[in-house]
């Protein structure tokens, strides 16, 4: 009998072809990270590197609750996130609520807004590494007419993170503008007219109207600038490449560190796994907003 | 009174704007005039800005890295030194043409069955957001299985490496959002083309697919500058042969001492494909971004 298309299998031909391809490439790879974070699999070491992994159990896990610098990585990615959202945020909903009032050439700021995202990370890196550098970069100089003295952007270990955090904010807030653009210019006129016939000021009418009607877009907005940023590499590699003194490691640049340095891959994985968990939380709760949006 | 509160709001308002735009594009000029520097003028201070007035522009750089023995014709022939840049240039463009195709063709596929099929014992909604789960997942944790996988298939070095480690961005990405694009499209047009007589593919040759051709256009633009701006697979799944730009540009400092006005025409040239391509559909960008959450 010959194989036909007709209502009844199509959708399984359309679909198939995706889900199979997703359960070798993404799925596979994530359950033998799994797999790999319970084993010892090192490369190097000669004559004793090991071909094949060899199951450890929970050593790896015990190794990870007794490694300093690890717990400080995870603590600088969540200072990283915390505080290059949190920026992000703040300028953007700045710029989008004055973008949003009558400006002319709006349409010319969506294309300046569109260079940094679109840039390729390893460049924003390196045009930062320029802009920071001490004593002759641009960044020192346009500051002292600020009389902001000249700072040891990449090298001082106390702003090195600040310095990385700028990074991201510069590639990112014009994502976050374009967003809560997109949100506020959504917002019917009719609840600004009855706050207005109300006598509402202007800080009442954006804690009572534009916030609440905002929240959606605002959710969405910072949950995926957040995931994004739980996978910082590339600007930092770059840059500071994790120092001064590891103030800048993030978690993906200790994974890069021990996966392709050091070739240890099965504490690699273990290492990866956490980041992992960091993420899914984060996915969890923007899927099942994505959910609620219907 | 209120006019002058209101001049001064308006004067205040017009300042910030000013000093964000350039915020914005001060480091990316500040990039693009280094690499029209000369070694003499890329520190000097207080720092050269204007060209012409203040440094002399020199095309020395961008000679080095366009024109050289082997650059234009058999890109692989331009091994090391100047012009090399083409090899990982044109890796770039075929990764990103050729991941980016898959990964819009089979996942606009799996989104129309999602769109217009039941799907009994999952639920449609499940399935995709099973799939839009797999776009969070990040490329740090997928990065070694896949480096072991195609390490024992002697893989390693491989445009198709690359590009299977690029799907698994892009498809997530794809199905999710022309899933939603094909949502949008009226269910009735195609059935009225099934009573005229028209075959599935025949709909959606004449119907479906013109009708959501830009979202797909945009769809293929967005997969392919995520791949084109993709590091973290590239460095641990190539080391030169299917190695691309981004790899090029981040190894710029591993021999010595940065040369910055190579390293900045480098980093004009990765980002000019990219930035190119977004303006030309920057109109959808935002809901491509936002996986369809915020419609730009």
């Amino acid at each position: 009998m010959r194989f036909r298309l007709n209502e009844k299998n199509i959708k399984f031909v359309l679909v198939a072809p995706a889900i199979v391809i997703l359960l070798a490439v993404a799925i596979y790879p994530t359950v033998f990270s799994l797999y790999l974070a319970f084993c010892s699999w090192e490369l190097t070491g000669g004559p004793y590197a090991q071909i094949v992994p060899v199951f450890t159990g929970l050593k790896n896990f015990e190794r990870l609750l007794q490694d300093h610098r690890f717990w400080r990585d995870v603590q600088t990615t969540v200072s990283f996130v915390v505080s290059s959202v949190g920026l992000e945020f703040l300028i953007g909903l700045g710029l989008a609520l004055i973008l949003n009032t009558e400006i002319r050439g709006r349409k010319y700021w969506r294309v300046i807004f569109l260079v940094p995202m679109m840039m390729t990370p390893v460049a924003v890196g390196y045009t930062w590494r320029m802009m920071y550098h001490m004593e002759r970069g641009p960044l020192n100089y346009l500051l002292s007419f600020l009389f902001i003295p000249a700072q040891n952007w990449m090298g001082d270990r106390t702003i090195a993170l600040f310095s990385c955090v700028l990074m991201d904010v510069w590639e990112w807030t014009p994502f976050m503008i374009l967003v809560l653009l997109a949100g506020l210019q959504s917002i019917p006129v009719e609840p600004y007219e009855a706050a207005i016939v109300d006598g509402a000021s202007k800080v009442q009418i954006f804690r009572y109207v534009t916030f609440p009607l905002l929240y959606p877009v605002i959710v969405v907005g910072v949950l995926l600038r957040a995931l994004e940023a739980f996978k910082v590499f590339d600007i930092i590699y770059v840059t500071t490449a994790g120092g001064p003194a590891l103030s800048t490691e993030a978690v993906t640049l200790y994974v890069q560190i021990i996966g392709l340095r050091e070739l240890s891959l099965g504490y690699a994985s273990a290492v990866a796994y956490v980041l992992l968990i960091m993420v899914i939380a984060l996915t969890l709760i923007f899927i099942s907003w994505m959910r609620r949006r219907g | 009174m209120a006019s002058i509160s209101q001049k001064v709001g308006r004067i205040i308002t017009y300042w910030i704007l000013a000093v964000s735009a350039f915020a914005i594009l001060f480091p990316v000029y500040w990039t693009i005039t280094t690499s029209f520097k000369d070694p003499v003028d890329v520190f000097t201070y207080p720092p050269a800005l204007i060209p012409y007035v203040q440094f002399k522009p020199t095309i020395d750089a961008w000679q080095r890295a366009l024109i050289a023995p082997g650059a234009w014709w058999g890109l692989s022939l331009a091994a090391h030194g100047s012009g090399e840049v083409f090899h990982y240039l044109f890796n770039s463009a075929v990764v990103a043409s050729l991941s980016s195709l898959l990964s819009v063709g089979l996942g606009s596929m799996a989104a129309y069955g999602l769109a217009r099929f039941e799907f009994k014992r999952w639920k449609n909604r499940d399935i995709a957001f099973f799939v839009l789960s797999q776009r969070f997942l990040p490329p740090a944790v997928i990065v070694i299985p896949l480096f072991v996988l195609f390490k024992t298939l002697q893989m390693l070095d491989t445009y198709p490496a690359l590009i299977i480690a690029h799907i698994t961005m892009g498809l997530p990405f794809a199905v999710w959002i022309m899933r939603e694009y094909f949502l949008e499209t009226p269910k009735e047009l195609e059935e009225s083309a099934y009573i005229d007589g028209c075959s599935i593919l025949q709909a959606l040759r004449r119907i479906v697919i013109p009708i959501v051709a830009p979202g797909l256009i945009s769809t293929i633009v967005l997969c392919f500058i995520f791949s084109w701006n993709e590091y973290l697979f590239a460095l641990f799944l190539t080391q030169y042969n299917a190695m691309t730009i981004p790899a090029l540009v981040a190894g710029a400092t591993h021999s010595g001492a940065p040369l910055w006005w190579d390293i900045a025409t480098m980093s004009t040239i990765a980002m000019i494909p990219p930035i190119i391509f977004a303006l030309a559909v920057q109109k959808y960008i935002v809901r491509g971004l936002t996986f369809g959450a915020v419609k730009g």
